[in-house]
């Protein structure tokens, strides 16, 4: 309920459906091919302006990925310790926390994006100014990094709130019997809450994979040379919108179900284990 | 019976308003089997968990086998010596019977596996489900759970064992089978706290019946005499309601 504050039209979607790599047991690992298909068709019968699109895009393709993969991964650690600060018995940790999430979910991220990109280096000029410290001074901001960081401190916001009540959703009971044995309060974390949180979280994890992918083509603003800023520039070069943006769509498309189906494997796993 | 393992002090425990122990003071000698009686509310769950500290309690003391429960080492030394059994079995549930038996002996104890799982595969024969080994906890009945929680406790080779009324969750016909494993433990000499209204039970194997209402003791006796001739008014007011269910 909580993530369709953020940005309601990518989160209307389940995609977890069907579920294993096999294309027999999962159908819906034919609509990825159909899309691919139907991309190598569109090359084909027409490579201008379509090949030409992908291979402009090529490098921007790469680009999402690593933008989505790395800050997915920062955001999950980000959002554990957040989760856990959130569940801290320590005001000060509580606090901050709290802060955190309260303050970041209550901005769009885009605009988060373009303050990072834009309002942190100066900042960081003017410390460098304070400090007389010279590479601080010329700081200039890295767009892949900045776009990587602004992600990572959005998405972990929602995250903790995810990992908080996952945690919650454990019976208090499976805390005290552990403590009861002796346990420490990190050892009861580790091996009896966190593992059985773990398996609750796993599909909204998944869930913010797929909208973290399509929420990283709003990096395109801030200078990275994603999907969708490639496209800007092919079709400011050569004015063919319609194209362009189907080309566009159809990348997404792929990565997005691809995405769907691996989350929804992952899923079918875990769920077998128990 | 030689010493006292359990000594209770003016122990005083309140949530918000609510004071569930006004003033507890019981000492408890080694290889004594308890068991607590008393109407819903009146601290029993409380008192059990004060004495391995899930609660804190504002005032009085309490020291277990000599050891003060003050710091938070103590505390963890303390949990160590005093095993848990609870209404709701509380196992592990991402994790087999034979995990569950294991975790703590090789976290807390620091036993090697082979150590743990040979102690473990003793206690499921012990408690009459060593084919469960494998099992996870969703697939047995509440008595196979409450059995493998009492052997999980066990595990650590615990000096005193707290059970808070282990039978009530379950259905009838299982009662039977967990009330054996304590009986016999009992037998063997294991001091022991029972929360439990199963009179069978503790005119079996009880030394004492401690009757508790409003957060206070309000009458203890070994238990012909506790059942023959309670002196309290209240204790007879709760006995004749309890015993004539
Ligand atoms: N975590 C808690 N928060 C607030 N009040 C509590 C809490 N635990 C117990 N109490 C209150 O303390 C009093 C004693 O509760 P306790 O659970 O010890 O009673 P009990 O004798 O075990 O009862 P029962 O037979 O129902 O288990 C009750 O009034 C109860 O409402
Ligand atoms: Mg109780």
């Amino acid at each position: 309920m909580e993530q369709q504050e953020k940005n309601a039209p990518n989160r209307e979607l389940s995609f977890v459906t069907g579920g294993e790599v096999n294309i027999r047991q999962d159908p819906w690992w034919w609509l990825v091919v159909t899309v691919i298909a139907i991309i190598i068709l569109l090359v084909m019968i027409a490579p201008f302006p379509f090949k030409d699109i992908v291979v402009f895009a090529r490098d921007g393709v790469l680009v999402t990925i690593l933008v989505t993969i790395s800050s997915y991964f920062l955001m999950l650690i980000l959002g554990l310790f957040g989760g856990l600060g959130r569940l801290s018995k320590n005001k000060l940790v509580f606090g901050i926390s709290s802060l955190y999430v309260e303050i970041i979910r209550g901005i769009p991220l885009l605009v988060q994006l373009i303050a990072w990109y834009f309002a942190s280096p100066v900042v960081i000029q003017k410390i460098g100014v304070w400090l007389n410290f010279a590479p601080l001074m010329y700081y200039r901001a890295n767009p892949i990094i900045t776009a990587i960081v602004a992600i990572t401190v959005c998405y972990g916001a929602y995250m903790s709130e995810i990992v908080r009540s996952g945690i919650q959703s454990i019976p208090k009971g499976q805390m005290e019997a552990a403590r009861s044995l002796g346990m420490s309060h990190f050892q009861a974390m580790r091996y009896v809450v966190l593992p059985q949180a773990f398996r609750v979280i796993l599909p909204p994890m998944g869930n913010e994979f797929i909208a973290l992918l399509k929420d990283s083509s709003l990096v395109s603003v801030v200078a990275v040379a994603d999907i969708t800023r490639k496209g800007r520039e092919f079709m400011s070069a050569h004015f063919n919108p319609i194209e362009t943006w189907l080309m566009v769509a159809l990348l997404y498309l792929v990565l997005t179900l691809v995405a769907a189906r691996v989350v929804s494997y992952i899923e079918k796993r875990s769920k077998r284990g128990s | 019976m030689a010493q006292a393992i359990i000594e209770i002090t003016n122990v005083h425990k309140r949530f918000g308003h609510v004071e569930a122990l006004k003033g507890v003071d019981l000492t408890v000698m080694e290889g004594e089997v308890i068991v607590i009686i008393g109407p819903s509310g009146s601290g029993k769950s409380t008192l059990l968990r004060c004495i391995n500290r899930l609660e804190e309690y504002e005032k009085g003391s309490i020291v277990v086998d000599g050891i003060p429960l003050d710091t938070n080492q103590n505390i963890n030394a303390v949990r160590r010596e005093v095993g848990m059994v609870f209404q709701s079995f509380n196992l592990f549930a991402h994790l087999t019977v034979m995990q569950n038996l294991m975790l703590a002996q090789t976290t807390v104890r620091k036993r090697t596996k082979e150590e743990a799982e040979k102690v473990s595969r003793e206690l499921l024969v012990k408690v009459g489900i060593p084919e469960k080994a494998e099992s996870y906890p969703s697939q047995l009945s509440g008595g196979q759970q409450q059995r493998v929680a009492i052997a999980r406790a066990l595990a650590m080779n615990p000096r005193v064992m707290l059970f808070d009324e282990p039978t009530s969750a379950l259905d009838p016909e299982m009662i039977k089978e967990v009330l054996d494993v304590m009986a016999s433990l009992a037998k063997e000499g294991m001091t022991m706290l029972v929360v439990s209204h199963e009179m069978g039970f503790a005119r079996a194997a009880a030394h004492r019946v401690i009757f508790m209402d409003e957060g206070q003791i309000v009458e203890e006796a070994p238990p012909e005499l506790f059942f023959a001739s309670p002196t309290q008014e209240r204790t007879q007011l709760f006995l004749s309601k309890i015993l004539h269910l």
